[in-house]
This record gives C-alpha cells, structure tokens and sequence, in this order.
C-alpha cells in the first residue's frame, strides 16, 4: 500500500524546487531564441565544430539552417497509414503456467477512399521450448527480451502490413510509435543486440525496396539535439572537449548555470521551436548522431520537429527518407493530418495502442483461460503461494 | 475490399468471418443474438445502422425457430470508456476522412418473442426455451408474415407485452401485415374488429390506433 501522506512532503518539496527553476525561465528562452537566430547565420560553421567537439550530450549533424522552415505540404486525396503497436503478458513463474504472451495490434486506414479499414490484433502465445528460440538463438524470455522481441514484432509487423497493402494497390506511410533509434539496445547482451537489430534492419529494406516511408512519431520527446546544439556554440573553445572543461573538473552534464554552455538549461528542443514554428511547418532534417546508429548503414536517423498545434512532435525517419524530397513531404503531410484527425496525436497510431493493449482484467481472464483449460485437460494447474496468497489476502 | 480474402495479401491481418463461411457469404441474416431471454433477444446487426425495421417480423435460426418483433435498436460505440463526438462532418466525408470511427460502433437491435416455429406449424406462444445465443436473425418472408398474423393471437400477445412501446409496435406490426396480405381489405376488417373488442374499455385508444393505421 502507498503510504500518500508519508509522500506528501517529498512531492511539496519537489514542487517547491521546480519552481526555482522556473523563476529565470523566461529570460533563459529568449537567450536560446536569440542563440538559435544568430547560429543559424553561420550554420556550416556550427556544424563543423560539431564534427570537431567531444560531448557527452547528443548533438544533431547540421547540413542546413536550423531556422529553415519548411510547410505543411498537401496530402494525397488517397493515401493509407499502416500502423502497429504492441504490448505484452510478461512470464512469471508464478502463474499457473510458464508461458509469455504478445499482443500485436494492426491499423491500415485508407483515406479518400471510403473503404473500410483493417483493425485487429493477433496474440502469438510462447511457451515450451518456444520461449526460449529467437529465430534460432537462445534468448533467456525475462521482462527485458521479452519487451525487446515485442518491439522488435512491432516494427517487422508494420513493414509486412505496409508491403501487403501497397501490393493491393494503395499508396502507404508505415507509421511506428516512438523511436526508431534502438537506445535500448544499450548494454544488452550482445546476441541480443545483434538479433533485434538485424530484425529492424530487414524491415526497414524490405520498406525501402519497395518505396514505403517509415517514420517514428513521438509525442512530448523532450530531445535536446538542436539545444545541445546551441550550447556547444556558446561554449568559448573552438573544439570543445567536456571531459577537459577548464570551467569545470571532469563533471559533464551541461546543466550547471555556472558554465558557458549553461545559460540556456532547462530548455528542451520542444519548447524551443514552439516559439518559432507556426502550425504545419516543420525545421529541416538533422541526422542523428547517436551511436548505435553506427550499425544502421543506409538506414541511418534523420530527424526533424513538426508543429501539429498540440505540440512540437519529433519525427524520425531513416536516411533515404531524408533524402527523398517526396518521400520526406509525405511523412510531413501524413504526420500532420494523422495528428489533426486524432485531436493531437496521430489517429492511426492511438487506435492501433487501442487493439494492442492487454489491460490487467485481460491478464487476469487469460490466466483464467489457460488454468481452466489446464484442468480440463487432466493437468494439474498450480499456483505458487506466492500468487495464490497475491489473490486471496486475509487479515 | 478484396473479393477474395482468402489468399489475398492482407487476408492474414484480417479478423477471420464470423460463423461458417456458407451462411456468412450468402449474405441474408440480418444480425447474430447476443443476448437471449424468455421474453425477448438482442442482436448485433450485421451491418451498422442495418436494423431491421421498427415492428418488423424476424426469425432466429434454430429448432424450433424463434419468432420475434422488433422494438427497439441502437446504435453506440462498442467500449464503454470511448464514445461518439461531434465532428461537424457529414457521413460521407467522415467515411473518407475518419474510417475508424465506423469500426468502433455497432447496432443492435431487441425483439420481442411471440412464437415460434415447429414442424412447419407457427405457435403464438413463448417457445420452450429462449432463442440461441449466435443464432442467426433473418427478416420473415411475405409468406411467413402472411401465416403468421393470419389469426389475430399476435395482437393480444402485443397488447399484453410490458417494457415495449405498445400502441407503435402494434401499428407498426399491423401494417406489415396488411402489405403482406397485399392490403386486402377484409383482413383490415377483421383486424379491426379484433381491436375494438380488445380495447373496448378504451375508445379514444382503440381511435387513435386506428387513425394512426389508416394513415
């Protein structure tokens, strides 16, 4: 049981301490607002001190001004959104069996067309050895793998729902919740990495062989890449080494007001461009510079920041994405009339979390499930006490 | 849609049909019981807004098969946590525009039980058991309607029903069955004075009926 007014006092504190914060709030904005107008008078030079600089902070590559905006550019009269999303029943030896559950949820919307749309969500169930073999390699199913494989089923899904529908004549964006970064994949063993990696890799060829755009939305990203950015440029050295700041022994983050780099703290990508951005319009496409992308080859991120009006989302998109002005313009069409549509965020990814979603009354109905059907098939159906006193707690 | 979804390339992202394939592709039954009583059914239309008509006769499959009058259809979002918005847009456009919407409401309809058929003979009595559940609904052929309110047990059955809009789902009824016997005007007479004996303690009821049906 949580104990509220024992916690009361902790988050009085924390409300307390965020608006001290908040106090030079504005006046650290500004500064970053007029940070990025006089940056982007000189963007190839900031961009080459990127290049130069050793951070510890993610910095964007910069191939064009950051105050370039670009707008919203019309939808096709007829265009499909292909979407998934996933969620999962964990395995936990403390159910009646050992066995793990995904639960993947599919979305094709057409529009322009009036022709019904494709809503489902197809389970697979593992159990047995099955838990255990990922396309051959054995992977030990804890809440970790099991995640990752979902993740993993997510994006190889919406590739295939994407091909199946261009094969019966539509025009489709595939849409993904989230990154297409696999910053998760961080410290993870390293057969891990290599399986749900190449998995993302086949399907992000399989979409570009056949000239489906992919994109990542996320909502509310709180990305730094451009504001890093910002902060390297107010920095005094010409190749800025974090590990050798004379402003400050060994500590990195740039948090610290004290520091060149600090002025503008606090301030996140979002709320940057929420200042700068009109409804629709869209900043150029920046190539991430996050490590595991190393791994991508042609696939590497790009990403750039729409105004859909609730907010400044972050869309991702790999490289031939970026560089293909039509494809480009269809995920900044797409994206934004996907937002519109679902008052905020994009219609086709909430509806496809909708079919995904196992809710904790589903865990409890499909443990139902398997105990009665264990029982009906003469094999025993055994709580741990652990679950058993879980379901029936006494005083 | 695809013709054929067997083999077509979204077939294996699609919802399997429900039912055997045969009956589904014939295409005749109107709605599946979901919810099944003594004294009434309910039913999910197959297709939205496609309830049959107020007061019409409909059979669920079945031995015997069950004999209902339709009262009351809804439709509503099929969770209860999400439901409709205005959007200010017209079907058509929502159609093109917001295609999700229409796979997230559903029409049902309820019917009350008022016979049942066996061995070829139409009871006007509440049948042994209530209709199956998944039973399909299917609209009573002209042929059907015709022997079924060849008597005029169904109007006692109706007058005597609760939780149902009587005096509409009589008239309703009624004039179904006079178009299935091809407006004959004895059958009117005779239905007619089947009502005034009925209602003869309630002339301005028994009036009104009349008026309504005459119209």
């Amino acid at each position: 049981m949580l104990n509220l007014l024992a916690v009361k006092d902790q988050v009085d504190r924390m409300v307390r301490d965020r608006r001290v914060v908040q106090g030079d709030y504005e006046s650290r904005l500004a500064l970053a607002l007029e940070e990025l107008e006089r940056q982007s008078v000189d963007w190839p030079g900031l961009g080459a001190k990127v290049d130069v600089s050793r951070t510890s902070w993610l910095l964007p590559a910069i191939c064009e001004s950051p105050t370039r905006t670009y707008p919203r550019p019309p939808r096709p009269h007829q265009i499909s959104i292909a979407a998934t999303d996933g969620s999962q029943i964990f395995p936990d030896r403390h159910e009646v069996a050992a066995c793990f559950l995904i639960n993947i949820g599919y979305v094709l919307l057409h529009y322009g067309t009036g022709e019904k749309p494709l809503m489902n969500s197809i389970p697979s169930l593992y159990y047995g050895d099955a838990q255990e073999d990922w396309e051959g390699h054995r992977i030990y199913p804890n809440r970790d793998s099991v995640g990752l494989r979902r993740t993993t089923m997510e994006f190889t899904e919406v590739a295939e729902l994407a091909v199946a529908a261009q094969q019966e004549g539509h025009q489709v964006v595939a849409l993904a919740d989230g990154t297409l970064i696999l910053w998760s994949l961080e410290g993870k063993p390293q057969e891990l990495r290599e399986l749900v990696l190449e998995a993302h890799l086949r399907a992000f060829e399989q979409l570009r062989r056949n000239r489906i755009p992919v994109a990542g939305y996320i909502s509310k990203s709180g990305g730094r890449d451009l504001t890093n950015a910002l902060r390297l440029g107010l920095c005094p050295l010409e190749a800025p080494d974090c590990d050798r700041c004379p402003w400050r022994e060994g500590a990195i983050e740039p948090g610290d007001a004290e520091l060149p780099c600090g002025a503008i703290g606090g301030i996140d990508d979002g709320i940057l461009l929420r200042q700068s951005l009109t409804v629709g319009q869209r900043t150029p496409a920046f190539a991430s510079r996050s490590k595991i992308l190393e791994a991508y080859g042609d696939h590497h991120v790009w990403f750039f920041y729409v105004h859909v009006g609730r907010e400044i989302a972050r869309v991702e998109v790999p490289q031939w994405v970026a560089e293909d002005d039509q494809l480009l313009d269809l995920v900044h069409a797409c994206a934004c009339d996907q937002a519109e549509k679902g008052n905020g965020y994009p219609v086709a990814l909430s509806e496809a979390h909708e079919q995904a979603i196992v809710r904790g009354r589903d865990r409890e109905r499909f443990y139902a499930l398997v105990e009665e059907s264990l029982v009906r098939g003469d094999l025993g159906a055994g709580l741990s006490t652990k679950s058993a006193s879980k379901r029936t707690a006494v005083v | 849609m695809t013709a054929n979804q067997v083999s077509s390339p979204l077939s294996r992202f699609r919802r399997e049909p429900a039912g055997n394939g045969a009956s589904v592709a014939a295409g005749d039954h109107v709605g599946e019981v979901i919810e099944s009583e003594t004294t009434k059914f309910t039913a999910q239309a197959r297709e939205l807004n496609g309830a049959p008509s107020f007061g019409c006769l409909v059979q669920v499959d079945g031995e015997p098969v069950t004999l209902g009058l339709v009262f009351n259809a809804s439709t509503q979002s099929m969770e209860a946590n999400r439901r409709p918005v205005a959007y200010g847009k017209t079907v058509e456009e929502l159609r093109r525009e917001q295609p999700q919407i229409f796979e997230l409401l559903r029409t049902e309809f309820t019917a009350l039980v008022v016979g049942y058929i066996q061995g070829g003979i139409a009871a006007h009595m509440i049948p042994p058991q209530p209709a199956p559940i998944h039973g399909f609904v299917q609209r009573c052929s002209d042929a059907a309607i015709r022997q079924f309110t060849a008597g005029d047990d169904f109007v006692r059955t109706i007058l005597g029903a609760a939780g149902v809009p009587t005096d509409e789902l009589l008239i309703a009824t009624l004039k179904q069955a006079i178009a299935a016997h091809s407006g004959a005007g004895d059958y009117l007479v005779r239905i007619g004075k089947e009502l005034s004996r009925l209602l003869s303690d309630d002339y301005d009821r028994l009036h009104s009926l009349i008026r309504r049906l005459s119209q």
